[in-house]
Parts: structure tokens; C-alpha cells; sequence
């Protein structure tokens, strides 16, 4: 901090309390002009709270700020773009249904008498769009265009606004491989400028290869600020977790076994418009095998586990389970027939919020013989079961059995949910993004769990989008583009830079695609 | 021919300024449920203040001259009176579903039982019965444009528009229709209208860029809230012979009706409400109704029982409803209280 | 040891609940008292007395026995105001039982007083028109009884298939059925032969029940609260709220309703047939309300105001506030019906003894449900700040429309920096 300060920005000692937890305890970091500066952390180390901060949208009870060495105050996300810095919100703020043009001028509108110069706008987002190669249509409807398309209208917000420090929070969740690499070398590009990035994430590999420095936060608290040249995957990732890592998910090699679920030519029709979503599947799923669709979100893999589960009406095809064809069964005789399923989001299809742990873990069984009788519910039946769960599949909660599910961490909603699913005891399991925002400790259990299911005989069909669980935890990978299989391949003969030319669409399997 | 366009205006106007009230609070991510009971106490507003201002001398005058400038300007003042009302009476909608982060549709329900509750006990107080009228005379003797007001004689054959537009008309319609064009340009053209609506669809996004959702929540209830409460004195002024009981007949809730008809856009509800205006205008007055001109009833002479003629408007509202379903998209944010910081 | 156990009555949920509620009546009373006190001050010929008898009247209209010979207020035991509240919130026992139900499954009945009207209408003309001479008079009963609650549930059931199978909200076609129900009612009755004809002075009047013989047995009720009209309809209205408490809460049927009650997609995902149920809890809905309109006209006192076209009946409306203010708690229904009725009591009081009038309950009522839509907010006012961090943890991604079928807590980051220690601090 001599004459020209070496930091942009730094967040110096900063606390930030909630009721009951220190979501920020003590934490700094610094930003260099010019730099790509990685912050590493697990789901609720604090990441997200720290940027909020940053934006004004809470504030700290201890530390300071300071922009170019100068204390500054941020009580707004006005004060934070009046100070240069902007951001990319893992989950995009755009408004759907207003054209790209009208998201990226959202509250930095030209105006006359009140009125929004459009044209003006129009010119320089133009101009700045050629600049950075950042091809997007600025007439089209944000809710038509590609993830892709809409991550590039979010950097042009922040362009727009002359930002010169500019936040990337898990900006590759969305991406196909080769669209990350894109996607960095437009970062590497920004720093060249002499604009700072602040790159958030989880993903080692991403960190190392685009990053110069990591500050790296656990549970709340700073951990430390390395340089990536110095430091490699492992020590990170130590860092982050606070203990050794298994990186990989350890299983013995699959025995595939008879065919339980096949599904033949299924089509299943879009909710968004009006041809189907998916569009003639087929594959099978034997016992013994974990089998992963992989692909980018949105091509057509929530709509191919609704039609198999029966939330969403089949427009063609047909499945057969364990023998039995269920195409046209409903949600119940299909997985009476032999189905469980852990859904996608836990919160919508996982579980009733407000009934309590007991309530949710009969969600399928109340109308068993052991649990009712002339339809009034065995209360004490019902406890005693949901206790032998909570203990066999360590399901914590405030007052066990009879706990809100909603007060319940993300953590233990899904040990629940997998407690449930697992206990019904059917010959498929169908898991959709079954870690998804969890920390560590709790992938890795629901990863042995997954494990130790195919090993004791049941077919497992796994949808993921994180790249690294599908290539550690699969047998074999179906990738989905577009609501077709463009290809089936191996994870011990393929690599992730293969899975993303599938998955972007610029590679298939001729034979698959065709069927 | 002339006599069922005007009618069919009648109903029309009110219902497309309660539509628009609908639409600006909708769009600013607020469902406003209490458009009938702020229609009621806009009513109620607009016939007290003319009551009172009747014995004010200047009005009295200004009667007996037949200068209508003056009698004109004191509708317009009562239009404006309330839409004030109406604007605060909405505040109790605003504070609870924006500060409070209430039920919205819990909150309109309430505001919809307080209206006619508080109307009809201060109706009884003033009045001593529950009906409040003008002091004097009747809406038409006052109000109503007619060839006598611009100092030509009844025997006077204008043309067609002309005789569609000046003659037996209000000056309420048309202020109502200059202020619809007005606050759907707002809507659309002007940053407050972007910003406006980017907070019904999605306020997180809103916040993020600096808009004050708040802020925009309360300026989209607030004025919906004027233009409910100006939309029922226009109603009871034209409709009702300007008298307020402490109902509007469902009149509120076939506007929001015929928003999501419109599916939330000006255009749309203009259009909508131009329908929805002739039933109305088929149910009350069927039995005089001559379209062509030629001294017959024709559906008076249908012999359909009256019930039937009075039902059909909330019939249609049910069954357009059940078809326009599918295709109508709402804000998305709408009805869902926005707490700053929520990511 | 006292104390403590005072604290954890504190503490329960339900303990809050009830505190929430009082203090929703108390503030609602209060309102109504500051208005009367507003006309009282402000209209000359009024002055503080009036104000100071309308405040007592508000709070304690139902132990009001009327103005002695130099015009003060007498208080005491009123048998007669006490039979008729019980006799008046038979029907709010219903329509809040109908409203409560429907809240439970995630549901706005807003449509009571329709159903209320449709189920007024067939018990009228079944009681009415079977002949009594050649069925007995309590089959009669039990058919026009049943046959309101079946007319109830079909018309309950309108709004329920809209938004099951064409997703219409709900909380429309309620109204728009209100209206229809309105007119079809006068419509019915108008072209029938029900009208009381032989009292001249009664115009727009339906038979009372008792022209056919029929009417509610009065269980002795009658001797108990001499004067009043209160009947056994209280008895089978409180035995209706226990037999709903029951389904609710203890059988598979309930767990069903309320499973898509809280969350549709979660019922549907767990094979639970949701539009089935969105259905039945209408019609459920539908047919205790009707229920309510059954049992106040068919003991055989009240005549029926045949053209309800142009008004709904206020009984409907008010089982919103009813069933608000019990939690949609069946059994509480029972209490805060007969609260309402009070109220109600408590208007005509007002009347009939100042120059105020019914009205201001009707203002109360309303106060009460404006704040039962922050009641949330008030028990967590009760809770001190302990609460807070839920109501900061309850909070929606906003990333899914349908988000406001269940406010979840917040995706992947919430400030929670560990797993195991989250679940032991909340209640």
C-alpha cells in the first residue's frame, strides 16, 4: 500500500453474525489490478455471504472495506457498481420475459423526460459485444436463448456499466468443457485490460488452470491465500475440506447383471414448447450397473426422468420394469413395480416441508397394511419405523422423528430422502442429481450409499451434471443433446474433453443417435 | 344503435381502468385482491365529496346557471378525491403484503370485508339509511353532457360521432380513457415502467441492479389503488346514478378477471373490456335494449328469463377463464413476498 | 418450578397460536373502538358517553340486557343473546370449518357463500317440498339435510375441477360461483312456489320449515337459554367440527389432503393422485358450508330472503375470519365461530341501544383477518428475536415460479457454516 495501492479491492477482517452462526468470521481478501483471483470453499463455507457484503446486501458487524486503499462504505448494490464492481450470479438475474437488450440496461437506463433511449444503448452494447466476442441477440427473449448465450448477456451487464472489478460466482456449472475453456480465455482476456476478476468456485481444476491466487474459506473462517503456482490439487483441496480428501469415489468393478428397467423409443413431450423434449430414447438399465446421463441442463434429462416416473405424460414409446410394461401405469404402479426415486430438487418433489421427518418418511407406505388400519394411520407404527431409519441412516434433526422437515439442514433432508428411497427396497433406483449443493462430508456418504447399493444387486440410473461425479461414479454414460442420446461411452476409456464434445453436441455416436 | 355503444362504454371504461389497476400492481409483483373493496370506497369517496361540495354555494350557482365548465371540474375533482382515498385505502394493502411480507391474497380478502363494512357504517351515520345519494338532484341533471349543455337545442340532429360522443355522455369516460393510454405508454416506454416490471417478474434481478423493489412494489400498488378507487366513483357516477352502498356487484373481480383475460397487457385489456362491457351492458339493460333501431326488443322479446341475463357476465368470466388458461402468463414473481438479501 | 413450567406452555407452538389470535381480537376490538370514538367525537349530538357506551357494547354487547328507565346500560346474564349466539354460530361453525378445511389442502375457499346459498336453496325446497303428511318430518329432515351438503359439495366441486384440471386460480372462480349461486337461487325461488304468500307484510320471504313440520330438535336447549332460538343444529355443528378434526389429523385421508395441501408436486411425485384430491377437499368444502346453511334454516325460526342476487350472505364471508383465526383448527373453529357470533350479538346490541350500528363488527371482523394475514409476523413478534434466523433462512431460490407452493430455504449457500450443528438449534 505505497503510492499506487497493489490492491483494487480488499475486504479487510470481515464478521458477519446471523442469529445462532458466524456465517463470516474474520475473513480477508485482497485484490490485485489485473489479477484472477480464485475463492475457494465448500457449499456454506461463507463464499456467498462474503460477496453479498461486497454488494451491500448485508452488512458486517466487523471489518472494513476499502477501494484502492481508501475505506469505502457499501450500503447498496448501487454503491457497489458506483465503486466499478460487478458480478455474475451463479444463478443469472435476468428477467425472462424482456428482450437481452432491456436486461443488460435494467437500472442503467439512458433516459429522456423519462423515457428509455434504446438506440443509444443498443450502439454500445453492440460495440462492446464484437470487442470481447461476446456474440449475443439482442432482440430475442432471454427465456429462448441458451444458458450459454445468457451467461454472456450477464458479462455484457457488467460491461455495460464499465465495471473494472468483476465477480464470477461457479460461472462454470453451466457450461460444457469447451465453453469453459471459452469462457477463460475471455477471463485472461478482461485481466490483460488491467480489469480484476474475482473467480468463486469449487472446482479444482478450474481454479488451477486460470487463477493466479486462491483464498481459500472453511466453515466461515479464512483458511489462507496461496499462489496456484505454488500449490497443487491436492493441498487446495485439503485446504478447502480441512482434512485429506478422497478425490476418487472407490468401487470395485460392476457385474452387470440381468436387464431390470428397458426403455424403448420414449418421447416425452416440452413443457416450454411445442414439440417434445425428448425425443426417441432408448437404453436399459441392468442390475449391478451404475448408469449416468450426462449432458449440460436443459436437453431434455428432468423431462426423461419425469416420463419414466410418471410425472409427466409419455408422448411415444414404451418401458418395461422388471418384466412388466409400465409405459402407460401411473406414478404409483410405477414404482410399485419396482422403482424409487430420489428427485432432482428436494424441496419441490423431495419432501412435504411442513410435515414433519415421520410424516415424510412414510410419503409412499401410509396406506401399507403395517402402518393403517380402516385408514386411520398407526401413529406408533409410524414413529417406530421412522426411528430405525433416523438411526440406520444417521439423519440428524432438532427433535428427531417429529421435526419440521423444513427446519432441517439440506444435508439431512437428502440422508432422508435417500433413507426413504434405499428402505423401499426396489430393483431400481433412479437418482437425479443426488449431491447437488451439499458439502463434501455429505457427497461422499451419499456417493458410498449410491455404491453400495448397485453392489448389492440393484440397477442404479444416476443423472448428473457435475462432470467430475459422473466420471468417477458411473459404469457407463449415456449423454444426452437436444432430448436425444448422441452417445454411450465408458469412463474408464474416455475423458472429460470427449464428454464435452458429446455434450455439446459437436460429437455422436452414429449408430445411437440414430436408433 | 348509438344508445347500446354508449351503454356498452359505460361499463366498459370503469372495468378497463380497474383492469389496468390490476395490471399495474400485478406487474409490480403484488396480487391486488381488494380491487372490489377499493372500487367500494372509491365510490363511497367520490359521492361524499360531491354530496358536500353540492351545498357549497359556488356549485349551487354555478347549477342554476347551467355552467357546466364549473359542474364538470367538480366531477373531475371528485374523480381526483377518489383516487387519493383509494391510493391511501391500498397503503393498508401495501404495508402488509410488502413490509409484513403477508398472505396477499389474505390481505386483499380483508381490505374487501373492510370496505363495505366501514362504508356502509359511515353510510348509516351520514345517511340513516344504506344508500348514499347526491344532496340534490341526480347524476345526469348534473353531469352528463348533453346537447342542452353546449347550448344547442334537443331537436338538433348531430352526426353519428358526434351524437356517439357528446351527447348523453361523461366527461369521466374519457378522462378514464386518456388516462389508460397514458399509463400504458408509462408501462412500457419509460425507465419507471421497465424497472416496474422487471420487479413482478423477477425482483432478486431488480435488486441486484439497484432497483429498489420495495420502493417499485409500493409505487405499482399505489397507483393501482388510485385507479380502483377513481375506477369505482366513475362507476357509481355513470352506473349507479352516483349513490354508493357498499357494493360494486363483483365489479372489481371480473376486472381482474378481465386482466388475466388480457393477459396483464393494456392492449389486451382495452379489448377485453370492451366484451365484458357489452354483456354487462346486455345483462342491466336487455329489456331496453334496441339495437336497430326499429322499436323492437328483440331480446327482451326472447323470452330468456332475466336470472339468466344477470348471471351471464360471471358465466363468461368462468368459462373465458377456463379457455384462455393455457396461454395466459402471469408476472412470475407475483403473489410471492420479496425480503431483500434472499438470494 | 412454576415458572418454568409456564415457559414451556410458552413455548409451544400452539400456546403461540392462541396468544397470535387474542391478540389479533384485541387489536380488532380496538379498531372498532377508535372509529366509534371518531363518529362519537366528531358528530355533534353524540358526544363522550355515546362513545363511552358504544366501546362497552363492542366489548361486552352480549351481557348487555338493554337501558334501564334513565337510559344507562344494564349488564347481567342475557339468556336470550346467549341462545341466539349459539344459534348464530351454527352456520359460522360450518362455513369456518369449510374455509379451514380447503386452507389445509392449500386452498382459498373464498367460495363459502355460494355453496352456503346452494345448500340453503335444495334443503329449502326438499324440507318444504315433501309432503309431510306422507313422509315423517325427521326423514324429511335428514333428507333436506343431506341433500343441501350433496348440493354444496357439487357446487364446491366447480372451482375444485377448474383448478385441477385447467390450473384457474381458485380464489376467481370462487367469486364468479358466488355470483352465479346468488342468481340462481333467486332464480329457482322465483319461479317456485315456496314464497310466503300468506303473510302479507313479509315480501321477498321463503316458508319457514315449520310449514312443512319440519325443524331441528331443540335438545332442551330452549329451556336453558329461555327466549332465544337456539336449537340442536350447535349440537350436530360441534360433533361435524370433532368428526373433521378427526379425518384431518388421524387418517390417510387427511394426511392426503394435506400432503397436497402443502405441497402438490411432493404428493404427486409420492403417487398420492393429486387432482383427485384438489377435487374432494373443494367438494368437502363445498358440502360443509352448504352444511352451515342446511342447519340455520332448517330449525325452523328464519326465514329464508329469497332474492340474494344482488347481496352474498355474510355468513360465508365470515368463515374466512373464522377459520383464520382458529389456525384452520377444527376444533378451535367451534370457539371462534361463537366469538364471531358474539360479535355479531354484540352489533345488534349496539343498534338497538346508540345511535351506531351493526356495521362496526363487520369492520372489527375484517381488522381481524387483515391481521391474520401477518399473523406469522405476530407469533414471531411472540417469539422475540429467537425467530428471526428461521424467517431469514425461509427463503425462496425465486429461481422456480412455483416456489410459492412451498417458500423453501435457500439453495446451495445459505449462511449455515455446518451441517451437524444446524439441526439441533431450531424448535
Amino acid at each position: 500500500m505505497e503510492n499506487t495501492p497493489e490492491y483494487v479491492i480488499e475486504m479487510l477482517h470481515i464478521t458477519k453474525e446471523f442469529p445462532g452462526i458466524r456465517a463470516n468470521d474474520d475473513i480477508t481478501l485482497q485484490l490485485r489490478r489485473g489479477e484472477i483471483h480464485a475463492l475457494l470453499g465448500e457449499n456454506g463455507a461463507g463464499k456467498s455471504t462474503l460477496m453479498s457484503v461486497l454488494f451491500g446486501m448485508y452488512q458486517p458487524e466487523e471489518g472494513e472495506i476499502r477501494k484502492n486503499g481508501k475505506k469505502v462504505k457499501i450500503n447498496d448494490p448501487n454503491d457497489a457498481t458506483a465503486l466499478g464492481i460487478g458480478m455474475v450470479h451463479q444463478h443469472f438475474k435476468l428477467v425472462d420475459v424482456f428482450t437481452v437488450l432491456d436486461n443488460i440496461i435494467l437500472g442503467a437506463e439512458t433516459t429522456k423526460l423519462g423515457f428509455v433511449q434504446r438506440k443509444e444503448a443498443r450502439r454500445k452494447v453492440e460495440e462492446l459485444s464484437e470487442r470481447y466476442g461476446l456474440k449475443v441477440d439482442l432482440d430475442a427473449m432471454v427465456e429462448d436463448i441458451s444458458v450459454g448465450m445468457q451467461q454472456r448477456v450477464e458479462i455484457l451487464k457488467m460491461l455495460y456499466r464499465d465495471n473494472e472489478i468483476l465477480i464470477f460466482d461457479e460461472p462454470t456449472a453451466v457450461l460444457t468443457p469447451q465453453e469453459i475453456d471459452e469462457l477463460m480465455s475471455t477471463m485472461r482476456e478482461f485481466a490483460k485490460e488491467g480489469k480484476s476478476i474475482l473467480f468463486i468456485s469449487h472446482k479444482l481444476n478450474e481454479i488451477m488452470a486460470v487463477a493466479d491466487r486462491c483464498t481459500v474459506l472453511r466453515k466461515g473462517k479464512y483458511v489462507g491465500t496461496v499462489n496456484t503456482a505454488d500449490t497443487n490439487k491436492q493441498e487446495l483441496s485439503n485446504m478447502m475440506v480441512g482434512r485429506p480428501v478422497q478425490l476418487e469415489v472407490k468401487k470395485k468393478p460392476a457385474e452387470p447383471g440381468e436387464v431390470i428397467m428397458s426403455v424403448e423409443n420414449l418421447r416425452v413431450p416440452s413443457k416450454i414448447h411445442k414439440g417434445d423434449a425428448v425425443k426417441g430414447v432408448s437404453f436399459d438399465v441392468r442390475a449391478g450397473e451404475i448408469v449416468c446421463i450426462a449432458g449440460i441442463d436443459g436437453n431434455g434429462q428432468t423431462e426423461l426422468i419425469h416420463g419414466i416416473t410418471g410425472l409427466e405424460k409419455l408422448s411415444g414409446g414404451s418401458i418395461t420394469l422388471c418384466g412388466k410394461n409400465i409405459t402407460h401405469s401411473n406414478i404409483h404402479n410405477k414404482s410399485a413395480a419396482g422403482m424409487s426415486h430420489i428427485p432432482e430438487d428436494r424441496h419441490k418433489h423431495g419432501l412435504v416441508l411442513d410435515f414433519s421427518l415421520e410424516q415424510n418418511l412414510v410419503l409412499q407406505r401410509y396406506r401399507e397394511k403395517r402402518f393403517q388400519r380402516y385408514g386411520f394411520i398407526k401413529k406408533d407404527a409410524v414413529r417406530e419405523y421412522a426411528e430405525k431409519l433416523i438411526e440406520q441412516f444417521d439423519v440428524r434433526s432438532g427433535q428427531g422423528a417429529v421435526t419440521t422437515a423444513r427446519s432441517m439442514s439440506g444435508g439431512n433432508q437428502q440422508k432422508a430422502i435417500i433413507a426413504r428411497e434405499i428402505d423401499r427396497d426396489k430393483p431400481l433406483m433412479v437418482a437425479v442429481q443426488p449431491t447437488r449443493g451439499l458439502d463434501v462430508g455429505a457427497i461422499e456418504y451419499i456417493h458410498s450409499q449410491i455404491v453400495a447399493q448397485r453392489d448389492s444387486g440393484k440397477a442404479v440410473l444416476l443423472v448428473s451434471l457435475e462432470l467430475d461425479e459422473v466420471m468417477s461414479l458411473s459404469d457407463r454414460i449415456l449423454v444426452m443433446y437436444e432430448g436425444e442420446i448422441v452417445g454411450q461411452l465408458d469412463p474408464k476409456k474416455t475423458n472429460i474433453q470427449e464428454l464435452g464434445l458429446y455434450m455439446s453436441g459437436s460429437k455422436r455416436d452414429s449408430e445411437e443417435g440414430k436408433q | 344503435m348509438i344508445f347500446l355503444i354508449q351503454q356498452t362504454l359505460l361499463y366498459a371504461v370503469p372495468l378497463m381502468i380497474v383492469a389496468l389497476a390490476g395490471c399495474f400492481a400485478e406487474r409490480s409483483g403484488i396480487i391486488n385482491l381488494a380491487l372490489e373493496g377499493i372500487m367500494i370506497f372509491g365510490a363511497f369517496i367520490g359521492v361524499l365529496f360531491i354530496r358536500t361540495m353540492q351545498t357549497n354555494e359556488t356549485y349551487l350557482a354555478a347549477k342554476a346557471a347551467g355552467d357546466w365548465m364549473t359542474l364538470q371540474g367538480l366531477e373531475l375533482l371528485a374523480m381526483l378525491a377518489a383516487a387519493v382515498m383509494g391510493a391511501i385505502f391500498s397503503l393498508l394493502l401495501s404495508f402488509a403484503s410488502i413490509n409484513l411480507r403477508a398472505d396477499q391474497t389474505i390481505g386483499g380478502t380483508a381490505l374487501n370485508l373492510l370496505a363495505p363494512a366501514l362504508v356502509l357504517f359511515f353510510i348509516r351515520i351520514i345517511a340513516n339509511q344504506n344508500t348514499l345519494q347526491m344532496a340534490t338532484g341526480d347524476s345526469a341533471s348534473w353531469f352528463m353532457l348533453k346537447k342542452s349543455t353546449f347550448g344547442v337545442d334537443k331537436s338538433v340532429e348531430w352526426g353519428f360521432f358526434k351524437e356517439l360522443l357528446l351527447n348523453k355522455a361523461y366527461l369521466a369516460t374519457y378522462v378514464c380513457i386518456l388516462l389508460f393510454i397514458i399509463l400504458s405508454i408509462i408501462l412500457y416506454k419509460t425507465r419507471f415502467g421497465l424497472r416496474l416490471r422487471s420487479c413482478g417478474e423477477n425482483p432478486q434481478a431488480a435488486d441486484s441492479l439497484g432497483i429498489n423493489v420495495y420502493k417499485m412494489r409500493y409505487a405499482g400498488t399505489t397507483i393501482s389503488g388510485a385507479l380502483a378507487g377513481m375506477g369505482g366513483f366513475v362507476y357509481a357516477l355513470t352506473t349507479a346514478n352516483c349513490s354508493s352502498n357498499g357494493d360494486v356487484a363483483g365489479f372489481g373481480f371480473l376486472a381482474l378477471a378481465v386482466m388475466i383475460f388480457g393477459n396483464w397487457k393494456p392492449l389486451n385489456i382495452a379489448f377485453a373490456s370492451l366484451l365484458f362491457g357489452l354483456f354487462k351492458c346486455i345483462a342491466s339493460a336487455y329489456t331496453s335494449l334496441d339495437i336497430n333501431g326499429d322499436g323492437i326488443y328483440a331480446l327482451a322479446q326472447l323470452g330468456i328469463s332475466s336470472h339468466l341475463y344477470r348471471m351471464l357476465p360471471y358465466i363468461i368470466t368462468l368459462l373465458v377463464l377456463a379457455f384462455t388458461s393455457k396461454r395466459s402468463r402471469a408476472p412470475k414473481a407475483e403473489g410471492i413476498p420479496y425480503e431483500k438479501g434472499q438470494r | 418450578m412454576k415458572e418454568n413450567r409456564l415457559r414451556t406452555l410458552y413455548e409451544k407452538d400452539g400456546t403461540k397460536k392462541v396468544l397470535a389470535s387474542l391478540l389479533s381480537i384485541l387489536i380488532g376490538l380496538i379498531v372498532g373502538s377508535i372509529i366509534v370514538a371518531i363518529v362519537g367525537f366528531s358528530k355533534p349530538g353524540m358526544g363522550g358517553k355515546s362513545v363511552w357506551d358504544g366501546i362497552r357494547l363492542i366489548f361486552a354487547g352480549l351481557f348487555s340486557t338493554g337501558r334501564d328507565a334513565s337510559g344507562i346500560l344494564t349488564w347481567g346474564f342475557n339468556p336470550t343473546s346467549f341462545g341466539n349466539m349459539l344459534f348464530r354460530a351454527t352456520p359460522l361453525v360450518m362455513t369456518g370449518l369449510s374455509v379451514a378445511v380447503a386452507f389445509k389442502t392449500g386452498l382459498f375457499n373464498i367460495g363459502a357463500p355460494g355453496q352456503y346459498l346452494m345448500g340453503t336453496m335444495v334443503t329449502l325446497m326438499l324440507a318444504l317440498g315433501i309432503p309431510s303428511d306422507a313422509v315423517h318430518p325427521v326423514i324429511i329432515w335428514f333428507i333436506a339435510f343431506f341433500g343441501g351438503m350433496l348440493a354444496g359439495a357439487l357446487w364446491g366441486a366447480i372451482p375444485g375441477l377448474v383448478k385441477a384440471y385447467l390450473n384457474i386460480n381458485e380464489v376467481l372462480a370462487c367469486i364468479m360461483t358466488n355470483w352465479i349461486a346468488a342468481n340462481i337461487v333467486t332464480w329457482m325461488f322465483d319461479i317456485s312456489n315456496f314464497k310466503n304468500v300468506t303473510e302479507g307484510t313479509k315480501t321477498g320471504y321463503i316458508y319457514k320449515t315449520t310449514f312443512n313440520d319440519v325443524a331441528t330438535s331443540k335438545l332442551g336447549l330452549d329451556h336453558l337459554f329461555p327466549g332465544s332460538q337456539v336449537n340442536g343444529g350447535i349440537i350436530v355443528a360441534i360433533i361435524i367440527a370433532i368428526i373433521v378434526f378427526i379425518i384431518m389429523n388421524k387418517t390417510t385421508l387427511g394426511y392426503e389432503l394435506k400432503a397436497c395441501g402443502s405441497n402438490r408436486h411432493c404428493a404427486r411425485y409420492a403417487g398420492i393422485k393429486d387432482k383427485r384430491n384438489i377435487v374432494l377437499s373443494m367438494a368437502i368444502s363445498g358440502a360443509l358450508a352448504a352444511a352451515g346453511g342446511s342447519l340455520y334454516y332448517l330449525s325452523g325460526n328464519t326465514e329464508f330472503y329469497w332474492s340474494t342476487y344482488q347481496a352474498l350472505p355474510a355468513e360465508g364471508f365470515n368463515g374466512i375470519a373464522v377459520a383464520l383465526l382458529a389456525t384452520n383448527n377444527p376444533i378451535a373453529v367451534i370457539f371462534t365461530a361463537i366469538f364471531m357470533s358474539m360479535l355479531d350479538i354484540a352489533g345488534l346490541q349496539l343498534t338497538n341501544l346508540t345511535a351506531y350500528n351493526e356495521y362496526i363488527t363487520d369492520v372489527v371482523i375484517a381488522a381481524i383477518v387483515y391481521l391474520s394475514a401477518f399473523s406469522l409476523v405476530i407469533r414471531m413478534l411472540l417469539d422475540g428475536r429467537k425467530k428471526r434466523k428461521a424467517s431469514a433462512d425461509v427463503s425462496t431460490p425465486g429461481e422456480d415460479k412455483k416456489a410459492d407452493d412451498e417458500p423453501a430455504e435457500p439453495e446451495p449457500e445459505p449462511p449455515e457454516p455446518d451441517d451437524n450443528e444446524k439441526g439441533g438449534e431450531q424448535t
